[in-house]
């Protein structure tokens, strides 16, 4: 696996300026893991809680409104988006569990809501931190592995990768991991074919890039890909099933709190 | 003009059909594993080619941004830089000609070769006369015209249509090529070695090109200020067409327009960088006037056509203005997934892959065009790349938008609305409804939980290859509730 | 004003508020690679080297000499040359014929295309940044000599290497004249349209031999 590509590392970090270590953090679910998968969500809080933080957890929060932005309807998104913002009043960053629903609240939200009070919107988008780049950048985690020795690979999903590289900060965190061997799979920045909508209203184009990307993960000796991103794990996932295979992803805040903690697979 | 007389159109309009049948192409051309590895392979090599040609990143950040103001900066003053360009290039002996529409641009070339009393012409490589379907109308009208860049020549004996805008052939490998020729070329001796083939290719055109009465080529840059035609090439056969025939005709679009001779240098360096990892193609041939008093060879008579076919539509959105940029190095769709997967031919439109999908809906409607905005899934890896910084993923988006506005609203893109569905606008509002209001929200979360069992096992195109997810037992809200409420038991 | 141009003039003025350039960002400016004259020419050479093309370093005395020896290792025995040339490459004929350009291209097309082996032409220019020979052809060196024969011999001044195309272009102020034709040569002629792979000599010079006089 060739080394950390310094140069975006230092592109992406100058990029941003990060906050100290606060005491308090909002965690945003996500629409996917809040009603699909949850333990992901009660794994992301548990792992800020064990740095010593609160976590809260607002019931009034939905989805980040990426379904109907990308179908053309910015209007439905708009109102939506308003909405999320004002679950989310104190000054506190907020932590999403998803790279795509990360870029969105992050930087789309800039755009779709550019008439509204900017100030508020701006500042709303500047407390928003992806999953790992939180870990990575603001909580700065040393991790101890407690696991047994094993491979993984790392799918990252595209917004993730180039909206908020997450391709660095993923990979920093599972490089901590003493007994884990990162591996790479071929076409490891090409799209697994997810992208909400377009899954359903292209499915034969969206099918041919996951049963590719399932492909490439399978080429690999890794026993699990790891990925930040329900999205793409849902559609991977799925295709794995379909498949009958053994081989799934797991969220990076489940494997995280795993190894960290010891448990077994 | 009898053009019309023909059930197949001979001007762009003939791509409104194609561009319609696009799902059925993508199906036919997902089904042909040939095709697939052949685009997968070209891909590879072209993305690694580009990889390999930009060692900096920082240089190449840079450049990028220079050259995407450079072409703002032509593009804000572009009617201006039009008259500019005009008036040099009639100064230098140039005539320039200006057509709105495909079929007034194909008219104004065959009018032009038969004014001279021609019957041959030679072309190089256009994806401009792809787009008024040139060749098609000469050939109506009793012209031959003969595409003389290697993979169009390919393409065209083939009976074909460009899969790729700066490799045309590249949907077919050799000894499909070798096929073409042992059926077409009388005497050709079978072989699927590549010099052989191109030599073959090289002794049909080079008769061809010594008794043509006119050349047909495109134009990368028209540089106002000096009123110069450029050309960008590696084979030579666009300096064939356009120094052997007594007359040259360039076809380009408006925006092809720069303003300076100094913006010429950083736009070429990334042109060819981003399309084959060139650092410079074998020649840049810049053209300026026609054979002067004394020369003894180049054509005697130069014109420019100029073409707009929908671009004064992107023009007048400040966003979508952004479409006319492009310099067309072909880099979206080396690196486009979902180009790689279903190839050229299945966009049914003149240029493919995700410049082909931003800029079509301004050449032949929205309506025509409606599946391609939505045939992504956004990934970005296209405006990663684009070297004029295109943001080709939210002009994708602007055109979903447009593409399901209600009616009535001020017309931005010609068919817009035209994937409007009441049932489908109807699900949002009542989507945007339950995700503002939190106790219709939870009730939801609740009802998907209790009744998990429920989910079906088909779910169309999703579950063809892939299986479902079952929505958990309980939410995470209700989960974080639970364990919020233990905590305070404790 | 014919009706298409003033119709599309109209459209994209509708649009616009006049640029002002006070009003444009400034662009920035690309950092050129430093070079020596010394690895300006190295850098030529490897470059042309590398894209096919063959570089002879030669004095200028022995300009006919490499000629006629290159032309005998492929058993050529005639060459085209612009009218410049003959003066200097006499000591050649006898053994190669030398022939200057037609009059005029015009009738004289199919001998060009089909007997001329080999043509020899001077440059105006090289460009180290990317390998490239720059011509201005002119009456007495037509744009076909170095183009159609199947090889092109071209004579490049080792002193005349500029860094790269934008700072030729403003030191010898192009923008103020540009000839008919100006042409940028950076190896034989190419394609990759087949299977991505390479063939020379596809329409233009399947050969090019760069003489660089010191
Ligand atoms: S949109 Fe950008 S990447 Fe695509 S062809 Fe145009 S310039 Fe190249």
């Amino acid at each position: 696996m060739p080394a950390l590509p310094l140069a975006s590392a230092k592109r992406h970090t100058s990029k941003r300026v990060y906050p100290p270590k606060p005491a308090q953090v909002y965690l945003f679910g996500t629409c996917l893991a809040d009603t699909l998968f949850p333990q992901s969500g009660l794994d992301a809080i548990e792992l800020l809680e064990r740095q010593g933080l609160e976590v809260l957890f607002p019931q009034g929060q939905s989805c980040c409104g990426q379904p109907a932005y990308n179908s053309g309807y910015e209007d439905e998104a708009r109102v939506v988006a308003r909405h999320q913002i004002k679950q989310f009043p104190l000054d506190i960053p907020i932590v999403v569990i998803s790279g795509s629903c990360g870029g969105m609240l992050r930087h789309h939200y800039l755009d779709m809501l550019k008439h509204d009070n900017d100030l508020e919107v701006a500042a709303f988008c500047e407390r928003i931190f992806e999953f790992t780049e939180f870990l990575t950048c603001v909580l700065e985690v040393k991790l101890q592995d407690q696991g047994a020795p094993e491979r993984v690979a790392l799918h990252t999903s595209c917004a993730a990768r180039r909206e908020m590289d997450v391709h660095i900060t993923g990979k920093a965190l599972l490089e901590q991991l003493g007994q884990v061997e990162l591996v790479e799979h071929d076409y490891i920045s090409e799209c697994c074919g997810f992208g909400g909508t377009f899954a359903v209203k292209h499915g034969d184009i969206s099918g041919a890039m996951v049963q590719d990307k399932v492909k490439h993960l399978l080429a690999t000796d890794a026993v699990r890909y790891v990925s930040a991103d329900w999205g793409c794990m849902m559609n991977i996932n799925g295709a794995l099933e379909y498949q009958q295979e053994a081989f799934r992803g797991e969220h990076i805040a489940s494997y995280l709190l795993r190894r960290t903690r010891g448990d077994n697979a | 003009m009898n053009t019309r007389a023909n059930t197949i159109a001979t001007d762009g309009s003939k791509y409104e059909a194609s561009a319609r049948q696009f799902r059925g192409n993508v199906a036919r051309d997902l089904a042909n594993p040939q095709l697939r590895e052949n685009f997968r392979g070209a891909m590879d090599y072209l993305t690694d080619k580009r990889r390999q040609a930009f060692p900096s990143e920082d240089e190449l950040e840079t450049l990028r941004r220079k050259c995407q103001l450079i072409k703002q900066r032509c593009l804000l003053k572009l009617p201006e830089l039009l008259e500019q360009l005009e008036s040099k290039l009639e100064q230098n002996g140039i005539q320039v000609h200006w057509a709105e529409t495909t079929a007034e641009a194909n008219t104004i070339i065959a009018e032009l070769i038969q004014r001279k009393n021609g019957t041959k012409v030679v072309k190089g490589k256009s994806m401009v006369s792809e787009e008024t379907a040139l060749n098609d109308h000469l050939q109506a009208q009793g012209i031959e015209c003969l595409e003389t860049d290697m993979g169009e020549y390919i393409v065209q004996m083939a009976g074909e249509h460009p899969s790729h805008i700066i490799m045309p052939a590249i949907h077919q490998n050799k000894s499909q090529v070798a096929d073409l020729f042992a059926h077409n070329i009388p005497g050709f001796d079978y072989t699927t070695d590549v010099d052989t083939l191109i030599r073959t290719g090289r002794q049909a055109l080079r008769d061809k090109f010594c008794h043509a009465d006119v050349g047909v080529t495109g134009v990368n840059f028209a540089v106002a200020e000096t009123g110069t035609l450029c050309l960008v090439e590696n084979e030579g056969n666009g300096r064939m067409v356009s120094t052997v025939p007594e007359m040259h005709i360039a076809i380009t679009g408006i925006e092809k327009v720069v303003e300076l001779l100094d913006d010429v240098p950083p736009l070429l360096s990334l042109l060819t960088r981003s399309a084959t990892g060139q650092i410079i193609s074998t020649y840049f041939n810049m053209i300026t006037h026609p054979r002067r008093e004394g020369e003894k060879d180049g054509p005697k008579e130069v014109h420019l056509v100029l073409l707009d076919n929908g671009r004064s539509q992107a023009f007048a959105d400040e966003e979508l203005r952004q479409t006319l940029q492009c310099i067309r190095c072909g880099a979206c769709m080396n690196h486009c997934p979902v180009y790689t997967r279903i190839g050229g031919h299945a966009y049914g439109t003149v240029y493919p892959g995700p410049i082909g999908k931003i800029v079509s809906p301004h050449m032949l409607g929205l309506e025509a065009t409606k599946d391609l905005p939505t045939a992504s899934s956004l990934c970005g890896a296209c405006g990663e790349v684009c070297p004029v910084k295109i943001p080709i993923p939210k002009i994708l988006l602007r055109l979903r938008k447009e593409s399901v506005k209600a009616k009535g609203e001020p017309l931005v893109v010609k068919g817009q609305g035209c994937n409007r569905k009441p049932l489908e606008a109807g699900i949002w509002k009542l989507w945007s409804r339950l995700n503002t209001s939190p106790v219709i929200y939870a009730i939801a979360m609740w009802l998907a939980s209790r009744g998990r069992w429920l989910t079906p096992a088909k779910a169309g195109a999703w579950t063809r290859v892939r299986t479902l997810p079952k929505p958990a037992r309980r939410p995470l809200r209700e989960l974080v509730k639970q364990r919020e409420q233990r905590r305070e038991g404790q | 004003m014919n009706s298409a141009k003033a119709n599309i003039l109209a459209k994209l003025k509708m649009q616009l508020p006049a640029a002002t350039d006070a009003a444009l960002p400034a662009e920035p400016a690309a950092a050129p690679e430093v070079r020596s004259p010394a690895q300006n020419v190295e850098q030529f050479v490897r470059l042309l080297t590398d894209n096919h093309a063959e570089v002879m370093r030669i004095k200028r005395a022995e300009i006919a000499a490499s000629v006629k020896t290159l032309l005998q290792q492929r058993d050529i025995n005639q060459l085209m040359c612009g009218s410049g040339w003959v003066d200097a490459l006499q000591e050649i004929e006898g053994e190669i014929s030398l022939n200057t350009f037609y009059p005029s291209i015009d009738g004289n097309k199919d001998t060009l295309f089909n007997s001329v082996p080999a043509a020899i032409t001077g440059s105006r220019c090289a460009i180290a940044a990317t390998g490239s020979i720059v011509l201005w052809p002119d009456a007495s060196e037509p744009r076909s000599l170095s183009l159609v024969p199947p090889l092109h011999i071209v004579v490049v001044e080792q002193s005349a290497i500029y860094n790269d195309f934008g700072e030729l272009i403003r030191k010898q102020r192009w923008s103020e004249q540009l000839p008919t034709n100006a042409v940028l040569i950076s190896g034989p002629s190419k394609t990759a349209d087949i299977q991505q792979t390479l063939a020379y000599g596809a329409h233009g010079p399947r050969e090019l031999v760069v003489l660089l006089v010191e």
